[in-house]
């Protein structure tokens, strides 16, 4: 029996499909049912004379049976399976978690791209995410609409909009944008080398834990090792307008022996009357489903080309993984429609993406990166903004450098110059589990600190970026007393298996520090679970870990103390420090001039060497006139004042008059301007060899045109 | 330094009264270098024999003292900076020598009146009694050849205001200037001062938009053989009075980057020759 | 302030300079001594003071994109090394790097040529109309390498603060004063010093503001005062070593002097550029008009800076009983 499929979950799918039990088929075939149930199981396999007898009942030929490449039995229409309210009446207002998320594709990236990081399935392989815009209008967006069965959602959709809460005028929104705009946007995350969604269709198992469980439930732990899909897969769910979500994925562990194109959709809807009859929460898209208590249930189903291809959700390739489609996504934040709203949510998943997972995409020459992430924007299945690779150096190059240091061995001890990492070891003190009771001690920890010079353009700086596990971020510390006028720097702590390493200490060190975060992981503190699980002194040792820390830190940064005098000379010597220092070429800013400037000069040199200078002033508003000498100055700047050269012709331009050489601005008046021309007889270089200024002084009494 | 000025009144700087030297000397800081180079024993006789040489021409004293200043008192331009220690020379070692030669001479009527400016005795670099000329040999150097030193401090003109210009700290731009000025005095120029201080006026103008270290590159001073010359100052005679010392041999400047620089400023000079001309008189700029 | 222009083109785009690396006689100093903010290195960062050489690279971002459509030619960009103290400027040229399109190079600072602080700045001189040489731009601010930093803090030096017994102490010139509590000397080296009187039983304890809100504001007071003194005697120093430039005008000074005037001038005369106010300051004080209404607004500048009238404020607030504002 070598074919396609294996016999069990074959065999079990056509009863399914023809509502035939195992009883009724054992009858048909003359075995017990418990052989029929062994069959299905895969426990046991049928003698050849029996399947034929199989055939029959399926009223299929021998060959379909041996081959099990295609169904005996046509498959059950793929349909929307809406979940009937509870009978006792109480109205659910629909899946609150996926309509209380705001919509912001930033979250999107980071939960989506988290759980696929720690759903890595070959851990020598980067896990590979990518995201992908899709813009459908006319024919395309009518065919995708059509293949979603969209029609047989529109009175689930109207009733549910009708209700006025919260989540019922978002959809109408959707709703409106959706009927009027001529466009759908659909947004893909897939992740290649990851698990997928294993295990059975409602039991505990990957596929269950997201397709089927309530998303918003909130003492789900989001975060542990394992990746769960806790909260975070609501956020898919969440910036769908419509709260539909397609999914298609190629599994890790197969299940009833396939792995390829396990499709599911699922959408969130509040509670709503359709037709008479009460429906609250999801909605499934599959094959109706024939097993007992779940009748008329969509289940997941295996697809064929030619349905992912209609879904969009065909997978480049058979490496496991899973394809996520939300359907009319948005984001709240997004102000700009048409092309520029679909440059500006590409790059914000480009910058999303850096901003968080550049420690996990860090590679070096032999090391390879635990994540490598892009992002592109198609219209219509053609390419609008090509693939764009994200790099770790993308929005954090230091922190990047940092860590590609480490991993490349190419640390310092003594920071040189910028692009130098020092390396620090910080001692993390794991105490004992209680349960393995006095005899054994603190294991000690090397965690490792990372520091180098900030870059120019770091907008964070000056902290300890924390991670454990896949280079996953924690928290961060800012350490004080790092004295005065630090140089900007960026210093990650690796600790637990973001130190790369393996071995005893490195797992204790893991387990110490998750058991010591609350449920959304942001801090290193005393937990219940940290007092139940180890021995007295658990919180000490996460003090002294923060100490050592910051010990180490200022090691390599700190500015040494200046040796103290006595408190009065330091108080007095502070306070006579010069805050402002005018450094060459650019002067201290001044609370407001008091006094008048030339603020705008333009000119050029005319035919007979002359400079034709175009000069404006700024004057204080006065109650008396302003009389002002303006001076041209040939040659000043740095290597002198330069030399003052004569006026030949001075003219008004505009709120001034001339008297002799003195530039009288009346009272009141702000600005003026005027027009000069220099003597090139008083020039003491030819005019070409010098640059020019124009000054304003006071006029000086009696001061005339020569 | 601080204590030199506090001790300069008008009884010292017109000369009826000595500097207290036992006050001066106790606040001075010692050298904790204990080279002989820091003996002002052999200054003192230089200046000696400035003073009797020059009985009637003081300020021709500055060009025969300047290069054997500087090839006594061994120092690193860093050294030289100190204010401090010219301070020391002009108070402690050598007040009668600042008065001998900044006092101003004249009628009996002004005499009576004279005092030197304070800054003689201790002030800017560029004024200061000694530190004026020390660093005229400093920059006016050729490599170990002091001889457009004494061209520089040949003339008052030049040797006041040079040491204020930024231009003089590019050495090809000193040598070039000092070309001008010795074509200038051996053609019979009037006035041959006015007119390089017009002249580096005109080079400092122009250098707002020329950058005359590029167009007339240096070469940076060896090193190593200027301090291996003041470690020297231990064994080396005294600087000899009727010819020229040896300073340090620490490079040449360029002669091409004179000669460039040289065309250059006799066509900024000839600029202004047409400018006096044009207007008849002497522009003074 | 004074905009400048040029009879050709010049770069309107920023160039900027960094220094990336230092060596001291080829050991390397460490990165704690290169303050990018500050734009200052600070070569006495280890506490190393034999050296002879420091070797500084440093790497300079041009205006690409307009230089390469622009009409300048045998564009070079040179480093350029001054110190005012001892007349020195070097000039480095760098060279273009082709993978990053900037240009580096490395500047070689003698330590015998120099005093205190160095000044680093980049230049770029192009031929423009078949003239060469001609400046066409450079950075707009100075790194500054000062050889006796611990630390790079682009402060200048701050005035020097000593406690010393004017009686019984070292400086037998003090002793003449030995009542006053402290005493501001400007006839020192470039920085006045301010000699807090340690013969005056009590005052260190007072200026250290030890103790009650009461305490804090005298503290507060007598500092503000003493700094008061400072400003308006470094303002007297500052004046004082106004220079005239070729034309006569006084010449603004540089370094800590120029802060001072620059901060206080437009307060003691009002409605004048600071380079007018000091040509108005030294007539004035040439000529005697006008010169005590001066004086008293050159204490009101330096309370103003001192922030007298508030710590002044601060101390009445504090110490002011409860029951009464007069008895």
């Amino acid at each position: 029996m070598e074919s396609g499929e294996e016999f069990g979950p074959w065999l079990g799918r056509q009863l399914r499909r023809r509502n035939m039990t195992q009883a009724e088929l054992a009858a048909e075939v003359k075995v017990t049912r418990a052989a029929v149930s062994a069959w299905i199981t895969g426990r046991a396999q049928p003698r050849p004379e029996t399947v034929r007898q199989i055939a029959e009942a399926l009223s299929t030929d021998l060959g379909t049976v041996y081959a099990r490449t295609t169904d005996a039995v046509p498959a059950h229409a793929v349909q929307w399976y809406h979940r009937p309210a509870h009978s006792d009446g109480g109205r659910e207002f629909g899946n609150a978690a996926a309509f209380a998320f705001e919509a912001d594709l930033r979250v999107l990236a980071r939960e989506a791209t988290q759980n696929s990081l720690d759903e890595r399935h070959d851990p020598t392989q980067p896990v590979r995410v990518r995201y992908t815009l899709h813009e459908l209008t006319g024919e395309h967006r009518r065919a995708f609409l059509q293949a979603m069965q969209w029609e047989s959602l529109k009175s689930h959709y109207a009733a549910a909009a009708a209700s006025d809460q919260k989540v019922g005028r978002a959809l109408v929104e959707g709703l409106r944008e959706l009927e009027d705009s001529e466009t759908l946007l659909l947004l893909r995350v897939d992740d290649y080398n990851a698990n997928g969604l294993t295990g059975p269709e409602y039991d505990d198992g990957r596929f269950a834990a997201v397709v089927r469980r309530q998303l918003d439930s909130h003492k789900v732990d989001n975060r542990r090792a394992g990746g769960s899909y806790g909260l975070g897969k609501a956020t898919l769910w969440a910036t769908s307008r419509l709260g539909l979500v397609l999914i298609n994925s190629t599994l890790s562990v197969p299940h009833e022996g396939r792995t390829e194109r396990r499709l599911i959709g699922r959408l969130d809807l509040p509670w709503r009357e359709v037709d008479g009859e009460a429906y609250a929460g999801p909605a499934w898209l599959g094959e109706p489903d024939a097993a007992r208590g779940y009748e008329g249930v969509s289940r997941s189903w295996w697809g064929i080309q030619e349905e992912t291809t209609a879904l969009h959700l065909e997978r480049e390739s058979d490496d496991p993984g899973t394809s996520f489609l939300v359907v009319a996504v948005h984001d709240a934040a997004a102000v700009a429609a048409g092309d520029d709203g679909l440059h500006a949510m590409h790059e914000k998943l480009v910058d999303s993406l850096a901003d968080d997972f550049w420690a996990a995409m860090t590679d070096t020459a032999s090391v390879p990166p635990l994540l490598k992430a892009s992002v592109r924007t198609l219209r219509n299945g053609t390419e609008l903004i090509p693939e764009t690779p994200v790099s770790p150096d993308q929005r954090k190059p230091a922190l990047a450098r940092a860590l590609r240091a480490y991993l490349a061995g190419e640390t310092v001890d003594v920071l040189g110059v910028r692009t130098d990492v020092a390396l620090r070891t910080v001692t993390l003190n794991v105490p004992p589990l209680r349960a393995e009771g006095k005899a054994v001690g603190n294991t000690a920890h090397e965690a490792v600190l990372l520091v180098t010079p900030a870059d120019d353009q770091d907008r964070t700086h000056s902290e300890i970026v924390c991670m454990r596990g896949n280079r996953m971020k924690i928290t961060t510390q800012r350490p004080r007393d790092l004295g005065f006028g630090v140089e900007p720097f960026q210093a990650v702590l690796l600790a637990g298996f973001a130190t790369a390493r393996d071995g005893e200490d490195v797992s204790r060190a893991e387990a110490f520090l998750r058991a010591s975060e609350p449920p959304e992981h942001n801090r290193w503190e005393w937990t219940e679970e940290l007092s139940v699980a180890y021995a007295r002194g658990a919180k000490r040792r996460l003090d002294e870990f923060r100490a050592s820390t910051a010990d180490a830190l200022r090691a390599v940064v700190g500015n040494r103390a200046v040796p103290s005098a006595g408190i009065a000379t330091e108080l007095l010597r502070e306070r006579l420090r010069f805050t402002q220092s005018p450094v060459a070429g650019r002067q201290g800013t001044r609370r407001s001039r008091g006094y008048p400037v030339v603020d705008d000069v333009d000119g050029e040199v005319d035919s007979t060497g002359a400079w034709v200078l175009r000069v404006r002033v700024a004057v204080p508003p006065s109650e008396d006139a302003w009389r002002l000498s303006p001076v041209p100055r040939l040659g000043g700047g740095r290597t002198g004042a330069g030399a003052a050269v004569r006026w030949a012709d001075l003219t008004v331009t505009e709120n001034c008059s001339f008297d002799g050489d003195v530039l009288v601005i009346a009272p009141g008046v702000r600005y003026a301007a005027f027009t000069g021309i220099t003597d090139p007889d008083t020039h003491p270089v030819d005019t070409g060899m010098a640059n020019i200024g124009v000054d304003v002084h006071k006029a000086e009494e009696g001061a005339k045109r020569a | 330094m601080g204590v030199a000025t506090r001790h300069l009144n008008r009884a010292i700087l017109s000369g009826t009264e000595h500097p207290p030297q036992v006050a001066l000397l106790r606040a001075a800081q010692p050298i904790a270098d204990p080279s002989p180079r820091w003996d002002t024993g052999p200054v003192r006789v230089l200046l000696d024999q400035a003073m009797a040489r020059y009985a009637t021409d003081r300020a021709a004293a500055d060009a025969w003292l300047a290069p054997r200043l500087h090839a006594t008192l061994r120092l690193t331009r860093g050294e030289a900076a100190d204010k401090g220690l010219w301070a020391y020379l002009a108070l402690v070692v050598a007040p009668d020598y600042v008065l001998w030669r900044h006092i101003p001479t004249g009628t009996d009527e002004s005499r009576r009146a004279a005092v030197v400016q304070a800054a003689r005795f201790a002030g800017a670099n560029s004024v200061q009694a000694f530190a004026r000329l020390w660093w005229a040999a400093e920059m006016f150097r050729d490599g170990a050849d002091y001889r457009p030193v004494e061209v520089a401090c040949s003339n008052q003109d030049v040797l006041n205001t040079a040491l204020r210009l930024d231009i003089m700290e590019h050495r090809p731009t000193a040598m070039a200037v000092l070309r001008v000025l010795q074509q200038l005095t051996a053609g019979g120029a009037p006035r041959p001062g006015d007119q390089v201080n017009s002249l580096c006026r005109a080079i400092g103008i122009a250098g707002s938009t020329l950058m005359y270290e590029t167009l007339g590159p240096d070469q940076l001073p060896d090193e190593r053989e200027l301090l291996l010359w003041i470690d020297e100052a231990d064994s080396a005679p005294p600087a000899p009075w009727e010819r020229l010392p040896d300073g340090p041999d620490d490079g040449e400047v360029p002669a091409a980057s004179v000669a460039a620089l040289t065309r250059l400023f006799e066509n900024i000079n000839e600029h202004l020759g047409q400018l006096r001309d044009r207007r008849g008189v002497a522009t003074g700029v | 302030m004074n905009r400048t222009i040029y009879p050709y083109p010049v770069l309107r785009g920023r160039t900027d300079v960094e220094v990336t690396r230092v060596r001291l006689d080829g050991v390397e100093l460490e990165f704690a001594g290169i303050g990018i903010s500050q734009r200052t290195v600070a070569l006495a960062v280890a506490g190393r003071d034999e050296w002879q050489e420091a070797a500084i690279e440093i790497r300079a971002e041009l205006p690409e994109t307009e230089i390469a459509d622009g009409p300048w030619s045998e564009l070079v960009c040179v480093a350029v090394l001054e110190e005012a103290a001892t007349n020195v400027r070097t000039v480095h040229r760098l060279t273009k790097d082709r993978g990053s399109g900037t240009w580096q190079g490395t500047v070689r600072m003698a330590r015998s040529r120099h005093h205190s602080r160095a000044g680093l700045r980049v230049q770029v001189v192009a031929t423009v109309g078949g003239i060469p040489g001609r400046r066409i731009g450079g950075s707009e601010s100075d790194w500054v390498l000062d050889l006796h930093a611990k630390a790079p803090q682009r402060e200048q030096e701050s005035p020097a603060v000593v406690e010393v017994d004017f009686r019984d102490g070292p400086h037998s010139w003090l002793r003449p004063m030995k009542d006053a509590p402290w005493f501001v000397d400007t006839a020192g080296g470039d920085m006045p010093v301010v000699y807090l009187n340690q013969a005056v039983e009590g005052l260190t304890t007072l200026l250290s503001g030890k103790g009650g809100p009461a305490a804090k504001a005298t503290a507060a007071l007598a500092g503000a005062k003493i700094e008061s003194d400072v400003w308006e005697a470094m303002f007297h120093a500052a004046v004082g070593d106004v220079e005239a430039d070729e034309e006569g005008r006084p010449r603004m000074p540089t370094g800590w002097r120029e802060s001072v005037l620059q901060t206080m001038l437009p307060d003691v005369l009002p409605g004048l550029s600071p380079s007018d106010a000091i040509v108005e300051f030294s007539a004035r004080r040439e000529e005697g008009y006008g010169w005590a209404e001066l004086q008293s607004r050159v204490q009101y500048a330096a309370a103003l800076r001192a922030q007298l009238p508030k710590q002044l404020a601060n101390a009445m607030r504090a110490t002011v009983r409860p029951e009464g504002e007069d008895r």
